[in-house]
């Protein structure tokens, strides 16, 4: 009857109860850190209204809010109406109008253009766009 | 003591895994207006900083270019000695007449570039819009013909009258090109936004294709057809609902027939062309749309002449959306909801 061979590389690598704490502690410590370092308002829907690349305005859009109409002095004045969920140009004296006949927009990653004002608003979300799409063509 | 430092080694990895996930990967996105539309590029990697930058740049130069109406550029210093005398051209400007010459043979002028005095007639430049009058299209009509571009070496020739416009095509060359312009400067993932005109450059840093939504022609600010996988392409789509405006009751877009001089009406609602060749995409785009769906299928089957192969989603006016056979497994239809139905066709 032979004796029982313990071989010591499989005793090292034996889990034992600290290493299962240390473990969990260094993941529990980066779920926080995560948790942390996550864009603050998850899920919120965002509008920012940009002139010629500069921001000139930011809608929240997620919380619910008297509908807001705000006149833009631009070349071409134009009128943004926005609510809870959703914006669009009601009124513009551009030439074209493509802006107000785009109507309104409800999605992360929707955007609206005025291009003979260099005006565009564009919606985001924190979680990102619908569908996880990259990119809209059309 | 070992098997404590090898556990917490193995921990550290694992919470490091976990951090990673917040996408630490640099990344940069620029918007700026360019060739009188909205664009987007966003460049992932150590270089994401100076490609969007050279990005920008590109698009200058070649707006600086290939624009129709700005005065120091090569074609609009074209139209102007148009009957007078040749002017030279950049190998940019000689490369998109070129290609707008292969896709005006290949569709049997269904694009062409030279149909920019009936745009005129009808104010979609100039953004006064409004229906020209018979006798107005009929006297411009024969100025519309690519066959009389000429093109010999670096010089270019047009007949008195006539004029051209390259902005059915150029945001999609441009897409290619800073794409080129990228891949030589060892960036491989990359997304363009040109108006609309959707380039990949590789794909996402996993190695995943680019997930691009087709918008719905009937609900285009909320709604999508489909969603596709780009990977090394570009995805452009005209439609009629891009740009339009409405006189005495009748909506009239901006798609114009070059056989006709009105807009075009060949039961189309949208097309979507998916090619390696941007500046090809782009183009087809326009004159499938003119084309209807039997004739851009039959282009699709048998694309000679023109210097890639391309894919088709065409949206029909009667709710049928027809994808080509070559997108059939990469492509997402999401337009049951609203009435669409889809459609394979294949070679």
């Amino acid at each position: 009857m032979g004796i029982p061979v313990k071989s010591r590389g499989a005793d090292w690598l034996r889990p034992t109860l600290w290493d299962g704490v240390v473990i969990a502690a260094v993941v529990a410590a980066a779920v926080l850190l995560l948790l942390a370092l996550r864009p603050a308002g998850g899920g919120d829907l965002r509008a920012v209204v940009t002139l010629d690349g500069a921001v000139i305005a930011q809608y929240d859009l997620s919380s619910p809010s008297q509908p807001a109409r705000t006149w833009v002095d631009c070349p071409y004045p134009l009128l943004i109406e926005a609510e809870q969920g959703r914006i669009r140009i009601c009124e513009s004296e551009c030439p074209g109008g493509d802006c107000v006949h785009t109507g309104w927009v409800s999605r992360a990653g929707g955007q609206i253009v005025c291009l003979p004002n260099r005006l565009v608003i564009s919606l985001s979300a924190a979680a990102g766009t619908q569908d996880g799409v990259d990119a809209v063509t059309g | 003591m070992k098997r404590q430092v090898f556990s917490v080694c193995l921990a550290l990895a694992m919470g490091a895994a976990l951090c990673g996930c917040t996408g630490g990967e640099a990344r940069k996105t620029v918007q700026f207006f360019a060739m009188d539309t909205t664009m987007s590029v966003t460049v992932y990697g150590e270089q994401a900083q100076a490609g969007t930058a050279a990005v920008q740049q590109a698009v200058n130069g070649l707006e600086a270019a290939l624009s129709a109406t700005r005065a120091e550029s090569e074609i609009y210093a074209l139209n102007a000695a148009a009957g007078m005398g040749a002017v030279p051209l950049s190998q940019d400007a000689q490369a998109v007449l070129t290609l707008a010459g292969a896709v005006s043979a290949a569709t049997d002028g269904a694009f062409d570039c030279t149909i920019s005095p009936i745009m005129v007639a009808w104010g979609f430049p100039t953004e006064s819009r409004h229906v020209p009058t018979e006798g107005t299209l009929a006297a411009l009509l024969p100025l519309v013909d690519w066959r009389e571009v000429a093109i010999s070496g670096d010089m270019a020739f047009l007949p008195a009258g006539m004029a051209v416009d390259l902005g059915a095509i150029a945001k999609g060359y441009a897409g290619e090109k800073c794409a080129q312009t990228l891949v030589d400067m060892g960036i491989n993932s990359a997304l363009l936004d040109l108006g609309g005109n959707i380039t990949g450059v590789g794909g996402h840093s996993d190695g995943s294709p680019w997930r691009v939504a087709v918008k719905d022609p009937n609900a285009p600010a909320e709604e999508v057809l489909c969603v596709i996988s780009l990977l090394n392409q570009t995805a452009s789509t005209s439609g009629g609902y891009q740009r339009y405006f409405t006189e005495d009751g009748v909506t009239y877009h901006h798609i114009i027939d070059p056989a006709t001089g009105y807009p075009a009406e060949h039961g189309l609602l949208s097309v979507t062309v998916i090619s390696s060749n941007g500046g090809q995409a782009d183009a087809l785009s326009t004159a499938c749309f003119v084309m209807g769906e039997e004739k851009a299928l039959a282009l699709w089957r048998d694309p000679a002449g023109l210097p890639a192969e391309f894919e088709l989603i065409l949206c029909c006016e009667d709710g049928r959306v027809v994808v080509t056979e070559g997108l059939e497994s990469s492509l997402a239809f999401k337009g049951e909801a609203n009435g669409y139905t889809c459609e394979i066709a294949r070679r």
